[in-house]
């Protein structure tokens, strides 16, 4: 089977190649045989990868120590879980799962939009082809996961005991999930352009797409945070590293593209930028996927390095030289009958909106490459860290923040000042009333109460949404509050998803602001001793330490220190926070220890505890950490995934006339004359 | 192989866009010689337990410390550690207890606070020893200025340039500019007040729909 696996690799680039050929031959020629035969060829190339993978998955899970990847990923005692996981946790596997992800993606789009969308197929196939002979190429030549080792090592190095967390099996494969999706839109927007199509039919398979990609990328990027929350210790969930920031990019522009689209869809405006949207997004994808896997920057994902960055960066180069070369070539046919009736209108919110996604993914991307720009520049090793990209980012959150709380209640076209004052007048008290209940509560530090003002602004014009149109859903049709609420929902998917989405969004920004009063304690004590302290809300806390314990496990031996734990004096159980040693099958150590920290959850403050050292068998050094409002940030991801399902299921196509609206209209004059002649 | 990797570097290096991406490639690889990290694939990051270097300054006469431990870890919050992880000295050297150098670190602080130096002076002396890296954040002077500044001046002038854009926009809709801003103007049509009221009904009703 791994040789089979191995072959399979081989001939999945051949079929890519093929495929890349023959559609685009097909596209140019209007060969409709060959077109058809590229089709083809990238459903093949499909079988081929997934043949490939399938070797590889049993590589790993025969603990194949011949081959290298399996000897440098796993160690024979690890559990099966752990081991299946290993598929991508370095660089081979992780572009054959790349490949793996696109050529399913491909085929899927291909088969489902082919017979709409006729013209754009043989170049959409194509593009994605090329993609797919850039990965598994890189794949074949660069970082063959099947390369064998000249020996048969006793054992595996080991996979890093950070990596074994069930996060492992869902952050990255979701993360990918979400990168590699940016590709159809991609391909089918170089489609259109090089056909000249681009009107709207290219739109839905593109917002389709670009759906997915949101989706994923951003239950990867949560899933992210929890799993540095839980596992690293650092005690958070966002330290801006070069990788995190990686995976943000694309996120931005996607989302910047899900709201400019609308626009395009109502008002056939900014197809330029459209356009231009969905290729960043395609760009940063691979950019991401180069960071992650290259360790061209130093960060904590680097553990996979190799010499294909020649090669990611030629391919990068080139598809940015494709696309700039193509929307230069078609700016004439990407003109729009561009006109505005107001200055405040959706329109316009939309593209302030779309300017401070734009200017949120430039700030982060420049501060990511900034400490390399600036040693080329002067020599200067420079590091830049939260700081930086909080103090520029948190003005720029906190207006879109705004934005989002103004853009819906906005009408498209023109806004009148009955309009606005209307639609804001409850959502602005309710604001200022959070605004007025923290100052009075005695806070004061600026940036955290005005982020919940406008939390509490934004829910308010959420919630009012929400009770306007259960309302009159009550009173068109009788129904109960709840049945009204699902109704509503699930007649206007797009709409009220993307509501569900912001309500995430709103808990996201209180879990951030929560992070400014984060207090953290140091301190070393011996069995029975106890730390007593305040947390951020005032109330007493006492740690009795239980003393240290060590225990030996299969695969790891684990210190821990408990914490008999009381806040107010009311007994709330033990914490403990652990260190683990993982072991290989020899009993030889593999890796530096790894901390596991002890986490006590609630909604207003997360208890966290890192076992930093132990001086001798009852004396411990930790950290206790006060984390506020970290279940809200989780919270709040589980609302935008849970949004974005709803506003990417797929709506029935018999629209049920505009939520029952129907219903109430009068009957037709002719058919009232009818009846009473 | 060799044949393939020069003709791909030939063919790629036309493009202006490559030259560029040659020049950040190279300074990459300035970087990682030049730090000569013990790199262990293994490991998340390429930690250097080397990397601690003494930092000094003489004890002031009768000297009594300034800062209090609450002060001090708020200082060590703005030091970089320099063992190859993203955090600062505080926090690296109370999770990762594999970590040398961040311990190495904090105790040259403890040893500049005893001597009566302040936070100021301190975080000085590590920049003196270490760069600019000793930074969680680049100062705002020189080059660095370049950071700081241009996210916010991109977005001022995406700012401006978006309101032109909405301007030019709004001058091709000769009919709605004529309607003014805030409506139609009731002197302007000889509609009855009810009829502009039922206009405007009308208006709002595509708005919400």
């Amino acid at each position: 089977m791994i040789l089979i696996g191995e072959l399979s690799l081989w001939v999945a680039l051949l079929m890519a190649v093929w495929s890349m050929t023959a559609s685009y031959a097909g596209g140019a020629l209007r060969r409709d045989d060959l077109t058809a035969s590229g089709v083809r060829g990238l459903y093949a190339t499909f079988v081929m990868v997934v043949l490939a993978s399938a070797g590889l998955w049993t590589a790993l899970l025969s603990r194949d120590f011949s081959v290298e990847y399996v000897a440098s990923h796993i160690s024979a005692n690890m559990p099966n879980f752990y081991i299946f996981t290993a598929f991508w946790s370095g660089q081979a596997g992780s572009l054959l799962f790349w490949a793996l992800i696109l050529s399913m993606y491909g085929t899927i789009a291909i088969a489902t939009s082919r017979a709409r969308n006729r013209e754009l197929v043989p170049w959409a196939t194509g593009t994605l082809a090329a993609i797919l002979v850039f990965f598994i190429a890189t794949d074949c030549f660069k970082a063959n996961p099947f390369t064998r080792l000249d020996f048969l090592p006793a054992d595996g190095r080991g996979m890093n005991p950070q990596l074994q967390n069930p996060g492992m099996a869902f952050h990255p494969p979701n993360l990918y999930l979400g990168y590699v999706a940016t590709a159809i839109p991609f391909a089918f927007a170089v489609a259109a352009l090089f056909t000249r199509r681009l009107d709207a039919e290219w739109l839905a398979v593109v917002r389709r797409w670009a759906l997915v990609s949101w989706f994923f990328l951003t239950i990867g990027i949560v899933l992210g945070m929890w799993w540095a929350y839980v596992e690293l210790g650092w005690g958070g969930y966002w330290a801006w590293d070069p990788v995190e920031n990686s995976s943000f990019l694309p996120w931005l522009t996607t989302t910047a593209f899900l709201h400019s689209i609308m626009i395009q869809e109502k008002r056939g405006m900014l197809r330029k930028w459209n356009v231009v949207l969905v290729v960043v997004s395609f760009l940063l994808s691979i950019f991401g996927t180069f960071i992650t896997r290259s360790g061209v920057i130093e960060s904590v994902h680097s553990f996979a390095q190799s010499p294909v960055g020649t090669w990611f960066g030629t391919f990068f180069f080139l598809a940015t030289g494709l696309t700039i070369y193509l929307v230069g070539t078609r700016l004439r046919d990407l003109e729009a009958r561009a006109e505005l009736e107001s200055m405040v209108s959706r329109e316009a919110a939309f593209l302030y909106n779309n300017l401070l996604l734009v200017g949120i993914a430039f700030a982060v991307l420049w501060g990511t490459v900034f400490p390399i720009l600036s040693e080329w520049w002067n020599g200067n090793k420079i590091t830049v860290g939260p700081p930086f990209f909080n103090a520029v980012n948190i003005p720029l959150g906190l207006l879109l923040l705004a934005l989002t709380g103004v853009g819906p209640l906005i009408a498209w076209r023109r806004a009148s000042v009955d309009n606005l004052k209307r639609q804001f007048l409850t959502p602005a008290i309710l604001g200022l009333a959070v605004a007025a209940a923290l100052l009075v509560a005695g806070m004061r530090a600026l940036a955290p109460i005005v982020t919940y003002a406008l939390c509490g602004f934004v829910a308010g014009t959420i919630g009012q949404e929400f009770y306007k149109g259960v309302r009159a859903r009550q009173a068109i049709h009788n129904e109960s509050i709840f049945k009204g609420f699902i109704h509503l929902v699930g007649r206007n998917r797009r709409r009220y998803g993307g509501y569900i989405v912001h309500a995430g969004v709103i808990m996201l920004f209180a879990g951030f602001a929560g992070l400014a009063f984060k207090s953290e304690h140091d301190i070393t004590l011996s069995t029975g001793q106890a730390f007593e302290v305040r947390d951020p809300y005032g109330r007493q806390w006492r740690f009795v330490s239980q003393g240290v314990s060590t225990s030996q496990r299969p695969d790891r031996v684990v210190q821990a220190v408990g914490l008999e734990t009381f806040r107010d004096g009311k007994r709330l159980g033990l914490i403990a926070g652990e260190k683990r040693q993982y072991l290989d099958s020899q009993g030889n150590e593999l890796f530096n220890p790894s901390t596991e920290p002890g986490i006590r959850s609630s909604a207003k403050l997360d208890t966290y505890v890192v076992l930093a050292g132990v001086r001798s068998s009852d004396v411990a050094e930790m950290r206790i950490t006060f984390n506020p409002l970290v279940t809200w940030v989780w919270t709040g991801g589980y609302l935008m995934m849970i949004g974005g399902l709803i506003v990417m299921w797929p709506q029935a196509e018999r629209r049920r006339a505009q939520a029952g609206y129907a219903a109430v209209l009068p009957p037709r004059p002719e058919a009232a004359e009818l009846a009473g002649v | 192989m060799t044949s393939r990797r020069a003709f791909l570097r030939h063919a790629a290096s036309g493009a202006a866009a490559v030259v560029a991406s040659a020049g950040v490639a190279r300074a990459q690889r300035g970087l990682t010689h030049d730090s000569s990290v013990i790199r262990d694939s293994t490991n998340l990051f390429a930690m250097d337990q080397m990397a601690a270097q003494p930092v000094r300054l003489p004890p002031k006469p009768g000297a009594t410390p300034q800062l209090t431990d609450a002060q001090r870890d708020e200082l060590e919050h703005k030091i970089h550690c320099q063992c190859g992880c993203t955090l600062d000295v505080f926090t690296c050297r109370t999770t990762d207890f594999s970590c040398q150098v961040s311990p190495a670190m904090h105790r040259d602080v403890m040893e500049m606070v005893k001597g009566g130096h302040s936070a100021q002076e301190i975080i000085d002396a590590f920049v003196g020893v270490y760069g600019e890296r000793a930074l969680m954040a680049p100062r705002k002077s020189g080059f660095n200025l370049l950071a700081w500044f241009a996210p916010g001046v991109s977005v001022l002038v995406g700012g401006v340039a978006v309101l032109m854009l909405l301007r030019r926009w709004r001058a091709k809709a000769p009919l709605a500019a004529a309607a003014g801003q805030r409506g139609i103007d009731p002197a302007a049509t000889d509609a009855t007040p009810d009829e502009l009221a039922r206009l405007a009904a009308a208006v709002k009703g595509d708005g919400d729909a």
